[in-house]
């Protein structure tokens, strides 16, 4: 791990923090939603060494980070999106959403289309991973609750 | 079903809406929260800005309450507790006093004080300018250009309550202000200023959570959610040209 990556950690877990007391998450759920802030960046510093489309890595963070967040939901008997939205902060393409507007403001427009769409594809992969997690976790509590039923009718 | 009931599970529907929870989240706890009140029918729709709810009684009886919804402020300590209140009120055996207070609780919750949001604007912006590969300079510049941010933020809400042209004016705020840095030769680019302080503009979170639901079938709510946020972008982009060509700085 090179000293960039450490800062970026580090300094995405800040941001997740900060986000994370503006929407007033509070207690445990707040340690729990900046632990996901951490998670999330080094995940993707990880997977970046073995993948090298960034989407890819985005949607498998993304999907990493809900079911974590899944989970904290129902431990700490919460809504996920608390977790999800504080979660993922580093993730968000703010970076490139600006040098898509600096590359239209100085007329470059090959740079504009290529970060615009860039910018899309990082929203899509993290919107996707999300909902694949969402979906796979409502079908696992279906087969649950299914199960149990069984049982309470066989007794 | 008491019919004032059924104003509460209106009241916790609109405020859970309120304070960040996904459209299809409000649609489930306000059927669950009927039908655990005695409704034999339910029938919610919920879009971004408004909601629907017929419930249809066991006596034959049929009531409809629409609530329109203005503002969305991200509260989640008030969703965790309304969340809470309706599954008490779907297990049962609350009364409607504890339910008055319970509610009451969840909207007057505790909030962090007005300065330490001030605080987190200008941390958030600084930390995402390093994290984007700016110095320690630019960072520190980041962090006060943040505390600027706030303030545009903060008089825009007393002045005009359009979230659109606030977003706009901090972005005017952040560029200006990254520029003048530039021509007083604190920093040598404006790029990673500018970039931390959007990160506490940009409608991230907004984009995600409108292509989840328009994923997940929330078609309506989910479109007028991205359109929210791709006007929130084209704000944040119209502060920053305004400033660059007005400017002249970038010349």
């Amino acid at each position: 791990m090179t000293q960039t990556e450490m800062i970026q950690i580090l300094t995405g877990f800040i941001g997740s923090v900060g986000f994370a007391i503006l929407f007033n998450i509070r207690g445990k759920r707040l340690v729990a939603a900046a632990m996901g802030g951490l998670l999330s960046w080094f995940l993707f510093v990880i997977l970046s060494a073995f993948i090298s489309s960034e989407a890819i890595c985005y949607f498998i963070v993304a999907w990493a980070i809900s079911t974590y967040s899944e989970i904290m939901a129902r431990v700490l008997k919460t809504p996920t999106t608390t977790f999800i939205t504080a979660a993922l902060i580093p993730l968000i393409p703010g970076g490139s959403l600006y040098y898509t507007m600096a590359n239209a403001f100085h007329g470059n427009m090959e740079g504009f289309l290529q970060k615009a769409i860039y910018t899309l594809q990082l929203s899509a992969a993290l919107a996707l991973g999300i909902i694949v997690s969402t979906t796979l976790f409502n079908i696992l509590q279906r087969i649950i609750k299914s199960k149990s039923a069984e049982k309470q009718t066989q007794v | 079903m008491m019919l004032e009931l059924f104003n509460f599970v209106m009241d916790i529907g609109e405020q859970m809406l309120i304070s960040g929870a996904e459209v299809h989240r409000v649609e489930d706890s306000i059927n669950r929260m009927c039908l655990a009140l005695g409704a034999v029918r339910v029938d919610v729709f919920i879009i971004t800005s408004s909601i629907v709810v017929t419930v249809h009684t066991a006596d034959g009886q049929t009531h409809t309450q629409t609530r329109r919804v203005v503002s969305v402020g991200t509260n989640y300590e008030k969703l965790h507790l309304l969340n809470e209140l309706s599954r008490e009120i779907c297990e049962k055996g609350i009364t409607q006093k504890e339910i008055e207070q319970k509610f009451n609780a969840a909207v007057n919750c505790k909030k962090f004080p007005l300065w330490f949001e001030f605080v987190c604007y200008a941390v958030i912006a600084g930390a995402f300018t390093l994290f984007f590969g700016g110095s320690i300079i630019e960072a520190l510049v980041s962090l006060s250009v943040g505390v600027a941010v706030r303030l545009g933020i903060f008089f825009c809400d007393k002045l005009i309550s359009n979230k659109i042209f606030g977003k706009f004016f901090s972005a005017v705020v952040a560029t200006f202000l990254a520029f003048w840095a530039v021509k007083l030769g604190w920093i040598a680019d404006v790029d990673k200023v500018i970039i931390g302080n959007i990160m506490t503009l940009i409608p991230g979170i907004g984009l995600t959570n409108a292509l989840r639901d328009l994923f997940t079938g929330d078609s309506i709510a989910g479109l007028l959610r991205s359109i929210e946020a791709v006007l929130t972008a084209l704000a944040i982009a119209a502060g920053y040209f305004l400033v660059a060509v007005l400017g002249g700085f970038a010349l």
